[in-house]
């Protein structure tokens, strides 16, 4: 077992125990969930809006270089620069290299999870360059060195009584649980940097090919601040990003908008394709775009998976999933949580460490239903299995356990004789008060269900006895 | 770091080009299907609209009858400067102004930190979001975000009914070639990072006017 | 008469034989001639779903086999189904028996659906005067797009009082074997779930599923809960008779 999984069986025993967190994810959730349903009803036809979506999206990752290429040139003509990061470690090194030599002391982050997933800002802070994250749900938890609990709602995890003592102690001119004054103190707080900063980096939702423009959807007006006031702008994105044209915002904005958070639209859809131009009266000087690899030409490869690269990162398959609902964000361990990050950690970070998280899943299909953009999400959960089990990368035990599964059931007489053989031993167990214990080979199943005791005759034997035997 | 040094370009290019000699699956459906409802009115829309996002939109017969409704809200405000972008309109408009306020024009440079609200044109309004579309030209990136207070002169011949509308707009206008940003602004900033309760005024603008004169005189 | 074959699920066979006997009960009931053919013994699920499929794509030869001369197979599990008619496809696609198991998915039934959809019988003469709420199996909800036969079953049977329970279409938790390797999510799951069912006021919580019976079953046990779980065929299979003559057992079962 990966350290990973460990780490992974180890929380999520922790959260699946503790009713406090699991109450406090249902409360966020029920309230998502009945904005998102009033989000829907706003469309004549949701069914069409994610169809729609569907379409935009695999047009523009089965053309990705032909969109990026003609992204990367109106960019270039307007004064950008773009550069292609196979890795993180290439992603990371340029950020440095611009913020080093154009003097950075201070950088404001909008949200960004390709920054979180190549692990910028502990590298930036090495050469002492401070990192201010500006989201409030991003802050809040920077706050208190924690990774966001969810990449949308980065602290739901959190109560105002949280929040404001943590204020109260990193703050200090604070001293109050009343949102509205907990979110002046971050304004106030935040407001300094922004001015102070010298380069803004933000991440993108979209990458528009038709207009050289990357869209960055906010609420907050941080996304805003960190894109127009410090120096230089740097934008850090997954190069599935792209879209082929600024029209196919009037269907994507609505809809992202509606899976993310329920709302018709987000306050502040920008669209922003070079530093300020020759006759404006602000914006950056500099304006960067790196484009991160980071495994992503690998998925694409694999044709059977690559719609996971059609994901627009709204959140709802997260929202929806029970297993999230139970353990939530953080047992996950990994940047991208919830159904989404199940499916695409193992293709980033390995499958031999990571398959455990596509295992942890009923397969129920929620976030199937759920995704706005049509990714067939927990199927793919099980082509990740089936890879894992092709390349290895399970325990012998289950191999083998397998292996005798399939002697098995591939006889009836074997079949049979092994379900008596198994009710039998049930039988003796209970008789012994040992089922449950660690005597008992299924206690992983039976010290959560006390069983009555099995059948004594199955069906087929039953059968046989009405029916004759056949 | 130069393009000349991005060796990862190419590499990365190639394992796409590779990827894609295999083509994806394809799933149908029918997607030529209007995804929203069409909008009836589009004034009682966007006023509709402003409502419930909580755009503070105030309907003037023309210019002259949003200049005063302007100069309440700027009376009711902090001392401080205002930032205005300057075109012919607003000069004229803001003629009464300059007594109580010190004015700073677009023409001066960008917004101070310290002024109390920003006036800018907009490029359209949308009527099926309640929202305004600005662009670099419309008095430049900040002027929307920096200050408690934005106001928007807008004329009802400014308005497009969708977003369809107003991407065909900009399109047709050529926006993306004339500017390095555009901004489809719909209320004013907010947040829900706390407990899921909405606050008002996160790190942009508490209050976001829209004065709409109906005649563009 | 017409005929049907019957796809009894693995451990119903072995562990919950009375939903196969009701099942077989209700089939006869609206005047189908039911047979068993014994050469059955699993679709292949258990393999499919941890990944194994190799070891799976053997036992669905198998299946496809056994099952290719029958018109009407009716199974008595949503998720049964849904690995033949979904997943058998992609299971054998490239083998030779592509087209058939494409080809038998489509004759292969679950119970309700069989029932209101084929059929056409939603009143089946039953009687079951208790308060009954409905779990929505994830398979047969959001794989085989199954929610409204049940309760248009149910509706039917004289004397029972249907109550909607909160989130009846979250997941109980059981997921095969993701109920061993990870079971203290599964059973925090199934005790959410279990939480909503006693919420509801209901006697007894049903589904198309008997594998989520078992699952909520062994939790509202380990609760000490006056809830009890039946199959839909077990209360569709009781008559006002058979309700006097056979009454269910006080006690907890996972029927």
């Amino acid at each position: 077992m990966s350290t990973a999984a460990r780490e992974f069986l180890r929380h999520a025993a922790e959260k699946s125990a503790d009713l406090v967190h699991r109450g406090v994810i249902r409360k966020g959730i029920d309230q998502y969930n009945a904005a998102a349903g009033r989000g829907r009803a706003r469309f004549s036809d949701w069914e069409a809006a994610r169809q729609k979506c569907y379409e935009i999206k695999w047009e523009a990752v089965n053309n990705l270089d032909r969109y990026l290429l003609e992204f990367e040139r109106r960019v270039k003509e307007r004064g950008g620069h773009v550069f292609w990061a196979e890795n993180s470690e290439q992603a990371r090194q340029y950020v440095a290299g611009v913020a080093t030599s154009r003097g950075v002391k201070k950088i404001v982050k909008s949200k960004s999870m390709v920054s979180e997933e190549i692990q910028l800002a502990p590298a930036l802070e090495k050469l002492g360059i401070k990192v201010v994250e500006t989201d409030l749900g991003e802050y809040i938890v920077q706050l208190r060195n924690e990774p966001p609990y969810h990449i949308v709602t980065p602290a739901m995890h959190l109560s105002r009584a949280d929040i404001a003592a943590l204020f109260k102690e990193k703050l200090g001119d604070v001293d109050t649980d009343d949102p509205p004054q907990l979110v002046a103190a971050a304004r106030r707080s935040l407001r300094r940097d922004f001015f102070s900063a010298e380069m803004g980096i933000s991440g993108a939702n979209f990458l528009v090919a038709d207009a050289g423009m990357i869209a960055l959807t906010t609420n907050e007006g941080n996304g805003r601040l960190s894109t127009s006031i410090p120096r230089i702008h740097l934008v850090l994105s997954g190069i599935e990003k792209v879209i082929p044209r600024l029209q196919d915002l009037a269907t994507l904005w609505p809809v992202l908008a509606t899976s993310g958070t329920g709302q018709p639209i987000t306050c502040y859809n920008t669209l922003i394709g070079g530093p300020r131009g020759p006759n404006e009266i602000d914006g950056p000087e500099e304006f960067h775009v790196v484009l991160v690899d980071n495994g992503r030409s690998q998925l694409l490869a694999e044709v059977g998976e690559r719609e996971v690269l059609h994901c627009v990162r709204c959140g709802a398959c997260i929202n929806a999933c029970p297993v999230f609902r139970t353990v939530g964000g953080h047992t996950y361990g990994t940047t991208y949580m919830g159904p989404i990050g199940s499916v695409l950690t193992p293709h980033l970070r390995g499958l031999p460490d990571f398959n455990h998280l596509s295992y942890a899943s009923s397969l129920c299909g929620a976030c199937t239903d759920a995704c706005p953009v049509k990714i067939d999400l927990h199927h793919h959960l099980l082509h990740n299995r089936r890879d894992a089990v092709n390349a290895a990368a399970r325990p012998l035990t289950e191999r083998l356990a397998f292996k005798m599964w399939r002697w098995t059931v591939g006889n009836p007489g074997r079949f049979s004789f092994a379900g008596g053989v198994m009710r039998a031993g049930m039988r003796v167990l209970q008789a012994l008060k040992l089922d449950g214990t660690l005597l008992d080979p299924a206690r992983a199943w039976t010290k959560n269900h006390p069983s009555p005791p099995p059948p004594p005759k199955s069906f087929r034997e039953l059968w046989g006895k009405q029916n004759g035997a056949r | 770091m130069e393009p000349a040094e991005n060796l990862g370009r190419e590499r990365i290019l190639e394992r796409i080009r590779t990827a894609l000699r295999e083509p994806a699956p394809r799933h149908p459906g029918a997607a030529d299907k209007s995804i929203f409802a069409p909008v009836g009115d589009p004034l009682e829309r966007f006023q509709q609209e402003c409502a419930a996002n909580i755009t503070e939109c105030v309907v003037t017969p023309d210019l002259a009858a949003s200049e005063r409704a302007i100069r309440d809200v700027l009376a009711a405000l902090p001392p401080g400067p205002i930032f205005v972008h300057d075109t012919p309109d607003l000069r004229r408009l803001s003629a009464d102004w300059q007594s109580d306020r010190s004015l700073q024009w677009s023409s001066e440079g960008a917004p101070q930190e310290s002024v109390q609200a920003t006036i800018t044109t907009a490029e359209a309004l949308v009527a099926m979001t309640g929202s305004v579309l600005v662009s670099a030209a419309c008095g430049g990136r900040a002027s929307s975000v920096i200050a408690p207070v934005h106001i928007v002169v807008a004329t009802r011949d400014q308005l497009v009914p969708d977003l369809e509308a107003a991407f065909t707009y900009i399109r047709q206008r050529e926006l993306p070639l004339k500017n390095s940003y555009l901004c489809l602004i719909t209320g004013s900033s907010r947040t829900a990072d706390i407990e899921k309760i909405l606050v008002m005024g996160a790190h942009g603008p508490r209050r976001l006017i829209v004065a709409l004169s109906l005649k563009a005189g | 008469m017409p005929k049907a074959s019957l796809f009894i699920p693995c451990f119903v066979d072995q562990l919950a034989p009375e939903v196969g006997l009701d099942t077989v009960r209700l089939l006869r009931r609206i005047g189908y001639e039911v047979e068993f053919r014994s050469e059955q013994t699993c679709c292949g699920q258990p393999a499919f779903n941890t990944g194994y499929w190799n070891d799976a794509r053997p036992i669905a030869e198998r299946f496809v086999n056994i099952f290719r001369s029958a018109e009407v197979v009716v199974c008595p599990s949503g998720s049964c189904t849904t690995m033949v008619r979904n997943f058998y496809p992609e299971l054998l696609a490239g083998t030779s028996l592509e087209q058939e198991a494409a080809q038998l998915g489509q004759r292969v039934y679950e119970f309700s659906e069989f029932l209101v959809k084929v059929a056409q019988v939603t009143d089946l003469g039953a009687a079951f005067p208790h308060k009954v709420a409905v779990h929505d199996s994830c398979h047969g909800l959001r794989e085989l797009h199954l929610k409204q036969e049940s309760r248009e079953l149910l509706r039917h049977v004289r004397g029972v009082e249907l109550v909607e329970m909160a989130y009846s279409e979250d997941c109980c938790g059981f997921g095969g074997t993701f109920a061993a390797k990870f079971n203290m999510i599964s059973a925090a799951m199934g005790d959410a779930k279990a939480g909503y069912i006693e919420t509801s006021g209901a006697e007894y919580v049903t589904a198309s599923d008997p594998s989520c019976l078992m699952h909520i079953g062994g939790i509202l046990r380990r609760r000490n809960s006056k809830v009890r779980t039946i199959h839909l065929s077990g209360i569709l299979a009781q008559t006002a008779a058979s309700a006097e003559r056979h009454p269910r057992p006080a006690a907890g079962g996972a029927r």
